[in-house]
């Protein structure tokens, strides 16, 4: 196993910042991105001449610009001497974590700011090639719910699917959006396991409560090296313990199990890191763009085996007092989707609860979380990108 | 505010590499790419190799024959698909040891199975494209 470049917890997190995630706001990437940059500049007591690196998730919205980062510091009056754009979607906020890390190790810079920010439910910019033209969007395919209800219906065929552990999962993250003030207001309220098996079909067997839906939002961190942190005196440190990432798992087989995904490299090799088995993992935040992504997350990882994930989110109680605390603030499910920068809704409702500022749903002194990202949604396969942070504080 | 037009059905632009694939369409042929040195197809089309990283590819006409692997059925239709709610989008795994992506007709929602064996057909989408869906195959 490669070597674990972050156990020496040699640098940390020392803020968070997240705007409210609403629908169809009319404002722009940038405008959100300096929402959430003036919660951690005033986090910090940094200005922005302090910020020397800055991390971004390529937004929907803003995508047709090729210099999107170029443009998005110099809006915030940031002089970087390391920027880096990650452009693998959900799992971009994670991944930019051990950029982060890697970039401070080395002394590329000494105070990163990582923004995701992202308005595609009133800008979209995207535009796909190489397959999407001529064999993707013709065929009809409703898009990521189509694959996911390819994935779904292979699934049910190999494995014995209780939709009602998914009902459960759904009605756990609603829990959590209750309690979250950015949560989109029109899901502030709660729902029943039968409201979500009674959900309309979107693309059998995947019904509309199982899907995100499309927000505006933004969300950010500020980390730097661990000595450094100490020095100008931030007390409250969440550490990036053990990271594992792939992209395009078994892409080259023509006839794969679409049901295995890059969780079963992943989640393993960043448990293995941190020296941790899933038993040991205090609560979980993954990144759900689908009810069934976090149950396959659940067996691949390890915390249940294959084809026992819906039973296991059926019989645990995942509250934020419960065995497994998973996605304490509501997810993005239950929170609304801002786009690319979803990926740092889960990752930035983890490091609120190692903080211990979670508030009403905060779990009881957690020492660390498993965080997960998610990116792209390919060909007749699960998904593009996989990646796991074990986060300690 | 006015609402805008409905988006049509979106029609494939050829490709230096794809234009094989559609010209055997129009023939009501299923072509797929064929790599000598690793003796497999792939699908979708591309201008490499993914066993082998070499552009030496080949184009064969298939079988057009294959099983369901999963389906699913749509109920919110994307562009052009309005009038045909609800649709089955298939993953066909074809004979020739590829996966790929298309409607399902000829079958009611509820009558369509993992499994099921299919063959291809060919609606007309242009002047220049016809383009591939399944039916049953009874045999």
């Amino acid at each position: 196993m490669a070597r674990n470049f972050l156990a020496a917890q040699d640098v940390c997190i020392v803020a968070y910042g997240e705007t409210r995630i609403d629908r169809r706001t009319g404002r722009t990437a940038y405008e959100l991105a300096a929402e959430v940059a003036e919660q951690l500049f005033a986090g910090t007591g940094l200005k922005p001449g302090g910020i020397d690196g800055v991390t971004f998730t390529v937004p929907l919205s803003e995508c047709a610009n090729p210099f999107w980062s170029n443009y998005a510091t110099d809006y915030l009056g940031i002089t970087p001497r390391w920027l880096q754009t990650s452009d693998i979607g959900g799992a971009s906020a994670i991944g930019n974590v051990a950029r982060a890390a890697m970039a401070l190790q080395n002394e590329l810079c000494e105070t990163v700011m990582l923004i995701g920010a992202d308005a595609p439910s009133s800008k979209w910019s995207a535009v796909y090639g190489s397959y999407r033209n001529e064999f993707w969007e013709p065929t009809g395919i409703q898009g990521p719910p189509g694959a996911f209800g390819l994935l779904m219906n292979r699934y049910c065929a190999q494995y014995e699917l209780d939709f009602a552990g998914l009902g459960a999962l759904a009605v756990a993250q609603r829990n959590g959006a209750v309690v979250n003030e950015n949560a989109y207001e029109r899901f502030r309220k709660p729902i029943t396991v039968d409201d979500y098996l009674t959900s309309r079909a979107v693309s059998t067997p995947l019904r509309l409560l199982d899907s995100v839906m499309f927000c505006d939002g933004a969300n950010g961190l500020v980390m730097m090296r661990t000595d450094r942190a100490r020095e100008l005196g931030f007390e409250n440190r969440v550490y990036p313990f053990a990271y594992s990432e792939i992209t395009n798992f078994a892409c080259a087989e023509q006839t794969p199990d679409i049901t295995e995904t890059g969780f079963s490299v992943a989640g393993p090799e960043a448990l293995a890191k941190a020296g941790m088995s899933p038993a040991d993992i205090a609560m979980f935040h993954p990144y759900d763009d689908f009810l069934i992504a976090v149950m396959l997350k659940l067996e691949q990882i390890g915390f249940c085996e294959r084809g026992r994930g819906s039973q296991f989110l059926r019989d645990t109680d995942i509250s934020p007092t419960g065995a497994l605390p998973i996605n304490t603030g509501g997810g993005q499910i239950a929170c609304g989707q801002p786009g690319l920068a979803g990926g740092g809704v889960n990752l930035v409702e983890a490091v609120r609860q190692l903080m211990g500022e979670a508030g009403e749903r905060q779990v009881p002194d957690p020492a660390n979380a498993l965080v997960t990202g998610i990116g792209v949604i390919p060909y007749g396969r699960s998904w593009g990108s996989s990646n796991a942070l074990v986060l300690v504080n | 505010m006015n609402k805008p037009a409905p988006k049509p059905r979106p029609v494939p632009r050829p490709t230096e590499n794809t234009r094989f694939f559609w010209d055997a369409a129009r023939r009501g042929r299923l072509a797929l790419q064929y790599d000598p040195d690793a003796g497999r197809y792939q699908f979708w089309p591309r201008a490499i190799s993914t066993a082998t990283g070499r552009r030496n590819l080949e184009w064969r006409e298939a079988s057009g024959r294959g099983m369901v692997y999963s389906y699913t059925v749509t109920h919110v239709p994307t562009a052009g698909f309005e009038d045909r709610t609800p649709y089955i989008v298939g993953l066909i795994e074809l004979d020739e040891k590829v996966r790929i992506i298309g409607n399902i007709v000829g079958v009611a929602p509820g009558d369509v199975a993992i499994g099921m064996r299919v063959r291809v057909v060919f609606e007309t989408l242009s002047d220049d494209i016809d383009y591939f869906a399944f039916e049953p195959d009874s045999g």
